[in-house]
């Protein structure tokens, strides 16, 4: 790899993806929208809303701290997965719909360095997503009084960082849909599928041996997903990102 | 004695070939732009202008033939040589999102400027293009003849030694189509290779050393830019083409 190259593509898709609509909206989306459900889900639990407490299922029998992480990873299972992989969709698809993939040829930077700035780019800003919802969650925890922050609530909150991560790792097929369909919709088409396979799966019995559910039933209940079937998650990258690359490589305008 | 060696062309395809079905496509077709050269590219809509123009860049991978840029085949070009390639073929390099200026910039950091030089190439490209009242408005924003000079310095703002514009007049206007020109003369007396596209024949006159005409994938003949009734001797080149085909199809 050109180091020089990989720099500038860096830098040209971080100053795209700060200056995007689609980016800042997930990101609210995303955070606001995961604190707020979760949070509100709990409190009416709290104050014995029975609705609220028939929809929540295992968790209606969890209180306080417990009972929101466990909403909360719940959510974040469908919808973390859901906005990452809308958002990795856009980031490779909107280079065919926007018209700029010519530009992007015959350049010094090559299309590869190009694609894994972007997931990179993806990743970062990801774990920023993780990270602000932690600390969102946090405060709606103390703000509905849910008890002091213990050493097992800063445990669920770590875990609930890495699902958030994982859910965007767990979306990079998207990347390679878009890339391969040529625009948006083919990636959210993937996502969608992601989503809907994870929980049809886990139904079935399959439970922590399939990498696209392991990290949202680990952040349920640790102790029932081991090390190796959390790990199968970087089975996803491993398969996909050089994917992505080789397809990036390989890109032909031919139609 | 010897002679001196000859420089190699900045552009030079062989023998390129790329067929989507059983006429469409490019056939054959030879091209060759020198240094300080304007070399036009003329034909119907259809003709296989812009395939051409993707196959000489890497977009399209020939079915047969080969591209080489200074001498050297594009399919092992290094960075280096990328650096010396400026293009535009079917949209701008332009992102709706971001304004002219930011654009430009981030051209420039894909186009292989040092980062400590990107200002200054932004800069002598907006006034070369007379685009300073644009620069803090987003692309999206821009008339469709701005965002045409916006591509054309995106494209042009690294000083390229080979150039590569399909159609690159489209919606500018008359100022925009001089202010082009000259920027092209002046690339080229400053040794640049330039292709150039165009269904505007006075246009190609102006500045062409060459102009080849294609139809149907294939060239079929070459245009005196300096000729009395150029548009006359189009026609009837593509026409003797038309019924030449049209003659040796099956009845």
């Amino acid at each position: 790899m050109n180091r020089a190259a990989f720099t500038a593509a860096i830098a040209v898709e971080s100053r795209k993806t700060l200056a995007s609509r689609v980016v800042i909206t997930s990101t609210v989306l995303l955070v606001a929208g995961i604190a707020v459900l979760a949070g509100s889900l709990t409190w009416a639990a709290s104050t014995g809303n029975e609705q609220v407490l028939a929809q929540m299922g295992p968790m209606a029998d969890r209180t306080g701290w417990d009972r929101l992480m466990g909403v909360v990873a719940q959510v974040t299972a469908a919808a973390a997965v859901l906005g990452f992989g809308v958002t990795v969709s856009w980031m490779f698809g909107r280079e065919f719909t926007d018209g700029t993939i010519t530009g992007l040829f015959a350049l010094p930077v090559s299309r590869p360095d190009i694609a894994l700035a972007k997931l990179v780019i993806y990743l970062a800003w990801a774990l920023v997503v993780a990270t602000v919802l932690v600390l969102l969650l946090g405060l709606v925890g103390l703000a509905i009084d849910l008890g002091p922050v213990t050493g097992d609530v800063l445990a669920a909150l770590a875990r609930q960082h890495a699902l958030t991560g994982l859910s965007a790792v767990i979306a990079i097929p998207a990347a390679l849909a878009a890339t391969l369909g040529r625009g948006l919709l083919p990636g959210i088409a993937t996502t969608i599928g992601i989503v809907v396979t994870a929980q049809v799966v886990v139904v079935a019995g399959s439970g922590a041996w399939f990498p696209l559910a392991a990290p949202a039933l680990w952040a349920l209940e640790p102790a029932r997903v081991t090390s190796t079937q959390l790990a199968l998650v970087t089975v996803v990258p491993v398969i996909f990102v050089p994917a992505i690359l080789a397809t990036w490589r390989r890109l032909q305008l031919d139609r | 004695m010897a002679e001196p060696a000859l420089p190699a062309p900045r552009l030079a395809a062989r023998g390129l070939s790329r067929t989507f079905s059983a006429e469409a496509g490019v056939h054959d077709v030879d091209l060759e732009i020198g240094p300080g050269e304007i070399h036009a590219l003329v034909g119907l809509n259809g003709a296989g202008k812009t395939t051409l123009m993707r196959l000489v860049l890497g977009m399209l991978r020939p079915h047969s033939g080969d591209t080489r840029l200074d001498g050297r085949d594009i399919r092992a070009a290094d960075a280096q040589t990328w650096t010396r390639v400026g293009h535009l073929v079917d949209h701008p390099l332009a992102y709706g999102e971001l304004d002219a200026r930011t654009n430009l910039a981030l051209a420039a950091r894909l186009h292989g400027v040092p980062r400590s030089r990107v200002n200054d190439a932004v800069e002598r490209i907006v006034a070369d293009l007379d685009l300073s009242r644009y620069v803090t408005i987003r692309a999206r924003n821009l008339s469709q003849g701005n965002r045409q000079r916006l591509g054309l310095a995106a494209a042009l703002l690294h000083h390229p030694t080979v150039i590569v514009l399909d159609e690159p007049t489209n919606a500018l206007d008359p100022a925009g189509v001089i202010l082009l020109r000259e920027i092209l003369l002046g690339r080229a007396r400053a040794g640049a290779g330039i292709l150039v596209s165009s269904h505007h024949l006075d246009e190609v006159a102006r500045v062409a050393d060459r102009i080849t005409v294609v139809n149907h994938g294939r060239t079929i003949g070459a245009l005196d830019p300096g000729g009395i009734d150029i548009e006359r001797a189009f026609f009837r080149l593509v026409h003797a083409d038309e019924a030449n085909q049209a003659g040796g199809r099956p009845g």
